[in-house]
């Protein structure tokens, strides 16, 4: 497992949000999230990427805590060291890409490689121009970011997270904040890192991508996973009745 | 008086007003960065003493602070400090525009989006490295319009020195103007004034410029 959470809760202002909930993820394995607005599904992801602290349960990192559940039931963290350490692990890609927009295209991508992880600059302007390539975005690498339409701003984000060389990788409604016409280009590379077995986990209204691309789906609803298995069990023959009335919604 | 000779004479009195200006600027524009992170201090009481700090020097008049920073010292403790009405003019310029700029930069910080921080929280860089590399450069840009009208003021606000009979410029004019009863002095003083700005709207233009190439 690259990841685990087990007994996740969390609440903002006393609002219930994350309801117990477990999941892992195996290496290679593409999961979908799915669910209504309000349904935890984010937060999961902010949980997992450390951007919110969980008040219950345990997240582990390739089978090491990285938060775990002391006896009076509250969620105790590594220390912010060592947590730094757990975050080299995943990277995560926002809803509104959140690019740096002082920085050139190449510069968003090699800053963190250089800056955090030390690498030499030379290789991770190499590694970045091949990623830029498989982006198909190689000749914008001098642009900056307002420059780019947003699909291109958000293939930029996944180049610049993938540059961290993460064991996973999450999505956060990847293609929401795009135009209709720009979406596909974005599912295209998350499809073709899925065909690399890029483990990543991808929280999405896009269904017949969520359908077509990942081994697992879950669907969240109420801060609980109401079901999830294989997409196409999940999509075809629902067993829960909230996922049905969901997905009645996305056949109209 | 020739009108060269007084031209000459307000002109050394223009180099001691540029001398309050730059040492102003150097002295508030890092402090005003520190009063504006102190201003969103984890600890209430710090944020309390910010808060009234600021307060005080945005509420009262910067001539009567002036008077107080020189003369306060004398008055209210009684020590004798020798050579202190520069020190003293200097000081009450730096606090009163360290409050100014402070408020500025807390505006630019408070402009930049969260999901800034979060892309570098994400991305494993430390506080000072997202503060460095990620958000101050925003915030410059950000705030260099209200930077530049706050500099144009100062250069204005240096002619408050005459309340310490400092002599700078405006206190040249005012007493060459009343011995030789003429209304030349303060002509020049203001077409000094005026060039002053002018070249700080140029300067001030190229680096607004320098930062154009990002939206």
């Amino acid at each position: 497992m690259i990841i685990e959470m087990k007994n996740i809760r969390k609440s903002f202002d006393g609002l219930e949000v994350l309801k117990d909930i477990s999941f892992g993820v195996d290496s290679g394995e593409v999961v979908s999230i799915i669910g209504p607005s309000g349904s935890g599904k984010s937060t999961l992801l902010r949980c997992a990427t450390f951007l919110e602290t969980i008040d219950g349960g345990e997240i582990l990192y390739m089978g090491e805590h990285a938060a775990h559940t002391d006896e009076s039931g509250n969620a105790v963290y590594v220390s912010p060291h060592e947590l730094r350490h757990f975050r080299s692990y995943c990277g995560l890609v926002f809803q509104q890409f959140n690019l740096f927009p002082h920085y050139s295209i190449l510069k968003n991508i090699i800053d963190a490689p250089v800056h955090v992880q030390h690498r030499n600059i030379e290789e991770a302007k190499t590694e970045a121009m091949e990623l830029l390539s498989k982006m198909g975005i190689a000749d914008k690498a001098d642009a900056y970011p307002y420059q780019l339409s947003g699909g291109q701003q958000q293939r930029v984000a996944i180049a610049r997270a993938l540059a961290m060389n993460p064991e996973i990788l999450f999505f956060d409604e990847p293609t929401s904040a795009l135009d209709p016409e720009l979406t596909g280009e974005v599912l295209k590379v998350i499809r073709q890192l899925a065909d690399e077995k890029m483990t990543m986990v991808v929280v999405t209204h896009e269904m017949p991508f969520a359908k077509a691309v990942s081994n697992r789906v879950i669907f969240m609803d109420g801060g609980v996973i109401v079901e999830q298995g294989d997409p196409l069990k999940v999509f075809e023959d629902p067993q829960e009745e909230r996922t049905k009335q969901f997905l009645r919604v996305f056949e109209r | 008086m020739t009108l060269t000779t007084m031209i000459s004479t307000m002109a050394a009195g223009m180099l001691r007003t540029t001398g309050i200006f730059a040492l102003t600027l150097i002295g508030s524009l890092p402090l005003g960065m520190v009063v504006a992170l102190l201003r969103k201090s984890r600890f209430a009481p710090v944020r309390g003493i910010i808060r009234g700090f600021i307060s005080i020097m945005r509420g009262t008049p910067l001539m009567l602070q002036l008077l107080v920073w020189y003369f306060g010292p004398y008055y209210l403790f009684g020590w004798n400090i020798g050579n202190w009405r520069f020190p003293a003019l200097i000081l009450g310029f730096v606090l009163n525009y360290a409050a100014y700029f402070a408020e500025i930069y807390r505006g630019g910080i408070e402009s930049i989006p969260v999901g800034q921080y979060e892309a570098c929280e994400v991305l494993g860089y430390t506080k000072s490295q997202t503060f460095m590399r990620v958000i101050l450069p925003q915030v410059i840009k950000n705030i260099m319009p209200s930077v530049t009208n706050e500099v144009i003021t100062l250069v204005k606000d240096t002619s408050l020195a005459f309340t310490l009979a400092y002599q700078e410029v405006f206190s040249l004019a005012k007493q060459i103007s009343a011995s030789q009863t003429s209304f030349m002095p303060f002509l020049i003083a203001g077409i000094f004034y005026f060039i002053a700005n002018y070249l700080v709207e140029i300067i001030m233009n190229r680096i607004e410029k320098s930062m154009d190439y990002y939206k």
